[in-house]
This record gives C-alpha cells, structure tokens and sequence, in this order.
C-alpha cells in the first residue's frame, strides 16, 4: 500500500486556481472579442490570436530559460495580457506593432520584474502605451477593415470620438445618441467597440467573484462628477458626462485593466482611492492634456502609488476595537 | 434564512455532511486499549497504575499535573499490562498506559441506567468538583480543561454561555447526531453549565444546514422550560464554531487579541462538552467515551458510521470495524478537513477530542505545486480574524520579528481559510503557524522580564 | 544669451556651495566617535557577516572584541587562528588557540536504513514539518530531509545527497559558524574538532527510543547497547538515553568502538586506507573511508 500523505491543514482546497481566475477573465472578454471579430473581420482575429499566441510563447520562453530563479509560467495569464493588448490597438495596425507590444508587455513589464504577480505596471497597458509613443501613425490610423457583419462601414477613414473633441470642441458631439455609441461605437481600439460586450463580461466576473465591483464604480462615478462639474460650468468647452462614460477606452480599462490583481490595491477602501485617483486623471488628460485619451496612462500613474496605498489601507483586525 | 454569522471574512467550503443520517452506533471494545495521558490542553496527566493493577471502568488512571490538566479514567475493565512511551498520531512519544480487556465492569457509583435526570443539583462547587474528577474537557477540539473554564477568576462574570452546535467543519456530522439523538441531555448539561457561571443567558447556537438538530434541540429546550435558554440559528460559514466567530456571531462582541472570551463576559462550550457535563454530574460517569464519524469524500453512505467510542481504542480498530481503510483514501485525517490533524501513524489511538476518521481523496487533498502570489486578496478576505496572511507570509520569510508581530501573527487561530482559498496554493497556514510561535516566543519573553 | 548662460552657472554654483556647506555642517554636527581599531579589526574579519561568533555580524564582533579586556570571549570561527591572530595584534592582545571544527550530522538514516511510513505533503521546512509530526519515519529524532540547514549555510558547505535525503557537509567549505546546529529543529547536526587530517570518530544517530523502537525504524539506529562505552580504553564514550555520544576532547581516534558496533553507528572519517593484513580493520571504518 502507498504511504499516506501527511501534511499541515487545511487538507482541502478551494477549487479555484490561479489559472482558473485568469480563464475566467479571458471568458469574460469573449463578449468584447466576438463584437469586434464580427465587426472587424479577420484583421481583429489576427491581432487577438497573434497577440495572445506570441505572449504565450514569450511567457513560456522567458520562464523557462531566461529566469534566474525558478519561475512557474502561467500561460492564461500571458494570453489574457496578449488579448487585453490587441484589443488595446485598432484594428488596422500592422501585425507587427503587436509582436514589439508583446516583447514590452510580457519582457520588460512582467518579466523583468520577476514574473508573476512582482510587476509594478500593468504590462498589457505598458505595452500599448510603448506603442502610442513608439508608432504613433500605426495606432492612430482609425481604417476600419471589411468586417463579417457591417459591412457597409468599409474603409470608412474616421477618427474616434475624444480626437473629434479634441480637433472640434465639445460641440461637435453634442447630439451624439450616447446609447447607440453605448452599444457599438466602431472606430478606436478594438475592445471600445462595444460598452454594453465589455460589461456583459464584467457582469460575469462579478458574479464568480473574480472581482470586485469597488474599482470600477469609483472610476465611473468619479468621471461622471467630474466631467458633471467642469459640464455645467461650460457645457461650450468641456464634454458631459454621459459621453465621457461611453466614450474611448474607458469601461475597458476600468473594468479589465484597472482590476488586475497584480497592479490594484488589495483592500476595497484602498481600491475606492486607487478609482478615484485613476477617474480624476483621466478626466484631467481629457479636458487639458495633448492626448485625446488618457485611460493608459492614467492606470500606468496610479499603478506608481499602488504600493502607497498598500501601506495606508489595513483590513479591520478582530479584537482591535470595533469600528 | 437566518441572519446571525460573524461579520469578517470566512468561507463556504462544500459541507459535505454525508454522513449525517447515519445513527450512532457502540464500536466493539478492542483485546487492548492505550490510554494517552496527554488527551488534553495543559500538562499531560500523571499515570497513577503500574503494570499489573486491576482496573475497572471509570477508575482513574491517571491524574492533573497542575492547575491546566485534568483526571484521565480507564475507559475498559481489565489489568494493566504496562505503563511507557508509545507513538501517537504525528509518531511523537507520549506516555500511555496499556489495558489488557477482561469482561466490561463499571466502577460502582455510575448511574447506567438509561433514565433522564433532570433535577439540577444547586451545590456550585460540588459540581465543579465533579466535572473535574470526571476528567471533562472541552470536545470542540482545543480539549482545554472544563473546570477551568467553567470557573472564571472572581474579578470577570460570565452573562452568557453559548453551546457551539455550529459543527462548521465539513464532513463532521458527530455533534449533529448527538443533538438528534440525545437532545434532552445536551440541554441539561447546558443547564449544570449555566447554573456553574451563576444563572447567565444560555445560547445553543447551530447552523442552518442542521434543520432536524434545530427542531430537536428546540424541542427539547421547550419540554425541559429551563430558563434563560434558547437555541439559535445561525447562517452556515466557516469558521463559525471557533470560540471567537462564534461570539461574535451570537453577542456582537470581540474577544480582544490575547484575552479569553470570559473577558467580555462569554463561555463557550460544545454540544458534546455539555452532554459529557451532564453525564458527568448527573450520572456519574466519567467522560471515556466520545462520538465520531468515519467518513470520507468517496466513501459511500452506507461505509459511513457515526461511533460510540471509547477513548483509547487503536485508529486501525476503528477503520477495520468500519470495513478497512478505502482503498482511495491518500490523506487520512483526524478531526475535520480544515483543522484535523493528518494521521502519521495507524496504531495511534483515540483521544478524548477525536471527532472523526475522515479518508480523503488524492484529488481533494493533494497539495498542488505553489505559485507565485498574484495579490487578488483573498487570503485577506477569507482571513475571519481580519489579518493579511500575505504579509505574514512575506515578513515570516523575510525573518522580521517586529513585521510578524505588528501584522498581528499571534492572532491567527490557523483555521485555515486563507490557504484554502488561495489561487496559488501558497502554503501560508504552515508558515503564519512558525510566525505566531516565534511572535507568541517572544511576547512571552517580554512579559517575563517586564515581571 | 550669454546672460542666461552665467545665471545658470551662478546659480548651480551658488546651491553647490550652500548644499555642501549644510552637509558639512550636519555631518560635524552628528559625527559618531568609534575607535579606529573596530575599523581596522572589521577588515582583517572575513566579512561574511554570518553570526558564527555569536555576535550580529562582523562590525559587532569588531565592536566587541575592541571593548573587551581579552580575546577570550571572541572567537571567530570562520577566520580561525590565522584571522585571530592578526586581530589580536591589531588590539595587542594574546590569543588562545582553538582548534578547528567541522560540522557533523548525527544522523545516518539514509532512505534505505530508515524506512518511509508516510509522504509528507506540506511546506518544505524542517522547522514546520517538526511541529507537525514525528517525521516520514518512524524515527522521532532523525532527519527530516527538507534542508533547513542548506538554506541557513551561507558558505554553501551543505547540500542534499538525492539518494540518501541526507544533507551532506562539504569539509573544504565548512567554516564550523554554526548556523546549521541552529536551523536544524532536531539538533542533528553538532560542531566536532576537525581532528588530525581530518580524521574524526562520532556517533551518527541521534536517537533516544529504546533498543527495540530504535531498530524498527531504522537499520543504522544506535540501539544504546553500551558495547563502545566497555571497549573505549580512554572513557570518551558515555550512554544516556540509549544513545552512545563520543566526547571529541577526550576521543584518540583508536577506532576500537567502532569495531565493536553492532550496527555501525560510529562513523570513523578519514582515516587512511589501511593494506589488506591478516587482522584487517573494521569493515566500517573501511567503508566509511572509501566513501570520503
């Protein structure tokens, strides 16, 4: 008979995994995917499968070989920063801004932090902002390819919302139906083509308890104050909220970029400040900055404090006095 | 739906009561038994036979080391065959003493009748002397002397005693059954309790996955009409039956780090604690047997048993008479799965405080291979004491005494919460266990030389 | 433009100037007096900072060898005499010599001397798999395997041999600090005079349990039969505990216990291998030198 195991407790174990977490974010983008594949055609399923396929690599290669101490790969992980990075790209760049995005994400962002769960910055965004500032042709060309549905939208040369704001004035957007664009807003990344895909998935993460709703309520609710305040003083010059919550990249860095585990605060208050900071950033960079956008970089600065935050925020400790 | 549980963190891990229909049966008595003399918290009890006495059931053989111990009986009639070291569970060597079986004779004084004795006995230090020559311990697993508890130091008065029939680890379903079958003796040993710390409120608190032990129970409480006494439901999540949740969940109180619940004015006993206080004071009978469920994730309901033991019976015994160790079985545990003690050695035998024989699959209880620690928190939020077990784990690593200690090591009750929901299968109880000993090492220090 | 140019440099300058003068100023202000010496005793110590002393480190050895009124004390085992010596020229006092040590596992139950009865499945640390149980032997003494001591060695003189899951001690790198008899939660591993050329008997088990408990668990287990305890002419051998232990200071490496064990307990290291004679040596000694 084979020797009994022995061990500490607890001898059983929850049936999720770090894998298995990671899976369910990448089902949770299914949505989100499926919109702009349909909507884009084969460039967008390019992009995704190549993006997730060549992290992978990556991640296995760099575990394997390249790590000084011994190191687990987590391939879900890799795939989902590859698929969070190509849906972070319009759909018309060249496949290779997206093989160069990977090498930042995966390479210098993940891996030369010392791999999973050590990395300061969110590395699917690390990537894409390495690229805004790299290409800056490639990842504004807003072509719209041929798509498997919409097809009567081909080759329309546009350019997305918050660029029209930021060459036209808030006025040239204001009988915009925020519903429709709610609902498909081609033009811009791949993953901003749908807000109602993206919270679809959202919703799922929410109820397997993946995440928490904390970060992304604080997000939105703060770019709708603020965009609400600076809206009513001068509705001429600043765009309202409503807009600012559809438009560019917004409910997709709020609910999958700025959720990553890795680069948020663990406790709830500490992720009410991290939301809040982030929403004011980005509302900032919008109304003042030289960049149409600034969901990107607005996650890569409030990743800097996370560590901050960390050491502000405790848990309630039993037995410490009752709040 | 019941709204009562403790507020912070917790988790709902699969119960897994299989064997929760399954009515206690008398285990055989084994041609030998091994009495442990270290069956309780505090020092191990001194054996008072040598090789060659005649015992009877009930007689004592060993007796309390100092103010933490208690008395330890025979649980069998027969001669002493000899008095040393044996290995327990983990294989460490403890003093037990070996009884040849000869016939099934009791002490004379112990009541075997089957009557129900309700009259209450009014005589507190009569009682408490009782319980203690008894040998009755707490069976919620710490095994701390009852008589100890039951006695708070004059300057602290007890208003409530909670009876724990919160049975909130998975599998177990011992507590379960004894609230089914013999509910009118649990009450009144609950009474003798109440009556002990003067007359308090008595709370018998059980989780909503229990319907049949609540309606027993509350059956019970109204045909005996003691007063002050109610049985409470409460909202099934784990670790709702360790002494602090529990209070908790019931009063809205914490017990604060380092002291005894008595300190905000609660005892906490289990339901098996009171039946072996009540078969103690009213019927004499020293606590020599317990119940415990032979279960397992694979097992089948009908290989499931719920037993009448008598402590000091070999584990191999027990799993022989239930039909052998499962074939399945990688982990076999003692006590339930997110507490219980991995059994190293078979031969070991059974304490005042076993609860079960639980045989656990490869799948459910092999550890995977650990990760990296990917910060989602939940080991944070899991952690019903409100702790960080990554920063315990990260200090504990990084050797940092003061860290461990301000990110509160010591007060880990190792329930085992955080490592269960993990996603990277880091083994933090193992290591927040070695921060919580190096941090309660060194406060012990501090307090010595403060002296 | 040349405005510009001279406001710059003037002003880079000017805080320079004011910024050195501050930190010149502090550092006068909070400068530690420390004797020299523990300056100059630091450099001639190994610098390896690893507590074999008894002292936090290096600097605090240093600190306390200066303040005290002989070297009898302070000793640092990595250095050894060469490094003592020079230490006590630096603070002009005389210096005992030590003899060298190594250190040595008091255990010998080798996977295939000690039988496995259990896998263990938790954390890889000596420390929490001896709070948790006896070990995946029988023995409750031995070995547990899981390396606590290669982990504290900071000279890299330890390793797992893979066959055995016994650590092994590696003499050339061994600098007798210590920090392994420390890490080990079951004491195996003990600080013993080098010896002669390295030569050096001890007993490699550590276990307490009687004769009978012992064999059963492992086949390499000293059984406290006293046999070494008679034989030894010159009294190093005391049985306590049914376990033989070999006082280094009075042992001269005759061998004759090693001999007479009847299960090979005592280990004899480094001996040379003896010629094939008629009264051939200890068949285990033999052994044991053909393995080092």
């Amino acid at each position: 008979m084979e020797n009994k195991l022995v061990s500490p407790n607890p001898h059983v174990h929850a049936k999720s995994s770090t894998s298995s977490l990671m899976w369910d974010v990448i089902i949770a983008l299914a949505p989100a995917m499926v919109v702009s594949i349909l909507w884009y055609g084969w460039s967008a399923l390019m992009l995704l499968a190549l993006g997730a396929g060549f992290c992978v690599l990556l991640e296995w290669t760099i575990t394997k070989w390249m790590m000084r101490k011994p190191s687990v790969a987590c391939l879900p992980a890799a795939a989902l920063t590859g698929l969070l990075l190509a849906l972070n790209m319009p759909p018309s760049t060249p496949w290779w801004t997206v093989l160069i995005g990977a090498i930042v994400a995966i390479g210098v962002a993940k891996m030369s932090f010392g791999g999973m769960g050590q990395n300061v910055f969110n590395p699917a965004i690390t990537g894409r902002v390495f690229l805004l500032v790299s290409f800056p042709q490639q990842l504004t060309n807003w072509e719209i390819p041929r798509g498997f549905i919409g097809g009567g939208l081909d080759a329309v040369s546009g350019s997305t919302l918050l660029s029209q704001v930021k060459l036209e004035g808030a006025g040239s957007v204001a009988d915009l139906d925020i519903f429709r664009t709610f609902l498909l807003n081609p033009g811009g990344s791949m993953g901003e083509i749908s807000g109602l895909a993206l919270l679809i998935g959202f919703v799922y993460l929410l109820c397997r308890k993946v995440v928490k709703p904390w970060i992304p309520l604080s997000i939105f609710l703060t770019v709708a104050l603020v965009s609400g305040i600076f809206h009513l003083c001068n509705p001429e010059a600043y765009t309202g909220p409503l807009f600012n919550l559809v438009a560019g990249g917004l409910i997709l860095g709020a609910c999958f970029m700025a959720t990553d585990y890795v680069t948020s605060p663990m406790s709830d208050w500490g992720g009410v400040v991290f939301g809040v900071g982030l929403g004011f950033i980005v509302m900032m960079i919008r109304y003042f900055g030289s960049y149409p956008e600034g969901v990107s970089f607005a996650i890569l600065l409030m990743n800097m404090t996370v560590p901050l935050i960390d050491r502000a925020f405790h848990r309630k400790k039993y037995g410490y006095g009752r709040a | 739906m019941s709204k009562y549980t403790f507020p912070i963190g917790g988790i709902h891990p699969n119960d897994a009561k299989f064997s929760k229909g399954c009515a206690i049966e008398v285990l055989p008595i084994p041609p030998v038994v091994y009495v442990s003399m270290a069956q309780h918290l505090g020092a191990p009890a001194v054996p008072c036979v040598a090789a060659g006495d005649k015992v009877k059931v009930g007689t004592v053989i060993g007796e309390p080391a100092g103010f933490i111990s208690a008395y330890i009986h025979s649980p069998v009639s027969g001669t002493v065959k000899s008095v040393g070291p044996r290995k327990d569970l983990a294989g460490n060597n403890v003093t037990h003493v070996e009884i040849t079986v000869e016939g099934d004779e009791w002490e004379d004084g112990i009541d075997l009748t089957p009557d129900i004795v309700k009259e209450i006995p009014s005589d507190r230090a009569a009682v408490l002397d009782k319980i203690k020559k008894c040998g009755v311990v707490g069976l919620g697993g710490a095994t701390f002397p009852a008589h100890v508890k039951l006695n708070p130091s004059p300057d602290t008065k007890a208003d409530c005693i909670l009876i724990n029939g919160a049975e909130c680890e998975p599998y177990l379903t011992s507590d379960h059954r004894i609230m089914i079958e013999r509910p009118e003796e649990i009450v009144i040993g609950a009474a003798i309790m109440q009556m002990v710390l003067g007359g308090c409120r008595c709370v018998i608190a059980i989780e909503d996955n229990k319907p049949e032990a609540i309606a027993s129970m509350k059956g019970a409480v109204a045909k005996l009409g003691y007063r002050n006494m109610e049985v409470l439901t409460l909202k099934k999540k784990y670790p709702q039956g360790g002494e602090k949740q529990l209070i908790d969940a019931v009063l809205r109180r914490q017990v604060g780090s380092g002291a005894l619940p008595i300190s905000v004015g609660a005892v906490v006993q289990n339901v098996a604690t009171a039946l072996a206080v009540y078969e103690a004071v009213q019927k004499n009978r020293p606590l020599i047997t317990n119940t415990m469920t032979i279960t397992g994730d694979k097992l089948p309901v009908s290989e499931q048993h719920n037993y009448l033991f008598r402590i000091g019976v070999p584990f191999s015994f027990i799993a022989e008479q239930a039909g052998g160790v499962p074939e399945y079985a990688a982990k076999i545990v003692s006590g339930g799965p997110m507490m219980g003690k991995a059994i190293a050695n078979m031969d070991a035998t059974t304490v005042k405080g076993t609860s079960s024989l639980l045989y656990l699959s490869k799948e459910s209880t092999k550890r995977k291979e650990e990760g990296l620690c990917i910060r989602c928190a939940r080991c944070a939020e899991s952690c019903p004491m409100g702790l960080e077990p990554f920063l315990i784990n990260r200090v504990y690593k990084a050797g940092d005494l003061a860290g461990m200690e301000k990110a509160s090591a010591q007060d880990c009750i190792e329930c085992g919460c955080c490592q269960y929901s993990c996603p990277a299968n880091i083994p933090l109880v193992d290591n927040i266990r070695m921060a919580k000993g190096q941090v309660m090492a060194e406060i012990k220090k501090r307090r010595s030389n403060g002296k | 433009m040349t405005g510009i140019f001279l406001w710059t440099v003037g002003i880079l300058a000017g805080l320079g100037f004011i910024l050195a003068l501050v930190l010149f100023l502090i550092a006068k202000k909070f400068k530690v007096e420390e004797d020299p010496r523990i300056d100059l005793v630091e450099k001639a110590l190994p610098g390896a900072n690893c507590g074999g002393c008894g002292f936090a480190g290096c600097h605090a050895f240093a600190d306390a060898a200066v303040k005290a009124p002989n070297l009898d004390n302070n000793f640092c085992p990595v250095g050894g005499n060469e490094v003592m010596k020079k230490v006590a020229e630096i603070l002009g006092y005389e210096v005992k010599q030590q003899t060298p040590k190594v250190a040595v596992l008091k255990c010998n139950g080798s996977c295939e001397n000690r039988p496995r009865t259990n896998e263990y499945d938790g954390v890889k640390s000596c420390r929490v798999k001896a709070t948790l149980y006896a070990g995946d032997t029988l023995c409750p003494y031995g070995c547990l395997g899981c390396g606590d001591c290669v982990a504290a060695c900071n000279f890299g003189a330890i390793a797992i041999n893979p066959e055995t899951l016994l650590p092994e001690v590696d003499e050339s790198k061994c600098t007798a600090c210590g920090a392994c008899t420390r890490a080990c939660p079951r004491g195996l591993l003990e600080l013993r005079n080098k010896g002669p050329r390295s030569m050096r008997v001890y007993v490699a088990c550590s276990n307490k349990d009687k004769g009978m408990f012992t064999r059963k668990a492992c086949k390499a287990g000293c059984i406290g039969c006293g046999k070494c305890a008679k034989v030894c002419p010159h009294g190093a051998i005391t049985v306590e505990n049914n376990l033989a232990y070999i006082d280094y200071t009075k042992c001269k490496l005759c061998k004759k216990c090693v001999a007479e064990c009847p299960i090979g307990a005592i280990h004899a290291v480094n001996f040379p291998v003896l010629k094939p004679k008629p009264e051939a040596p200890a068949p285990e000694a033999k052994k044991e030198a053909a393995n080092e």
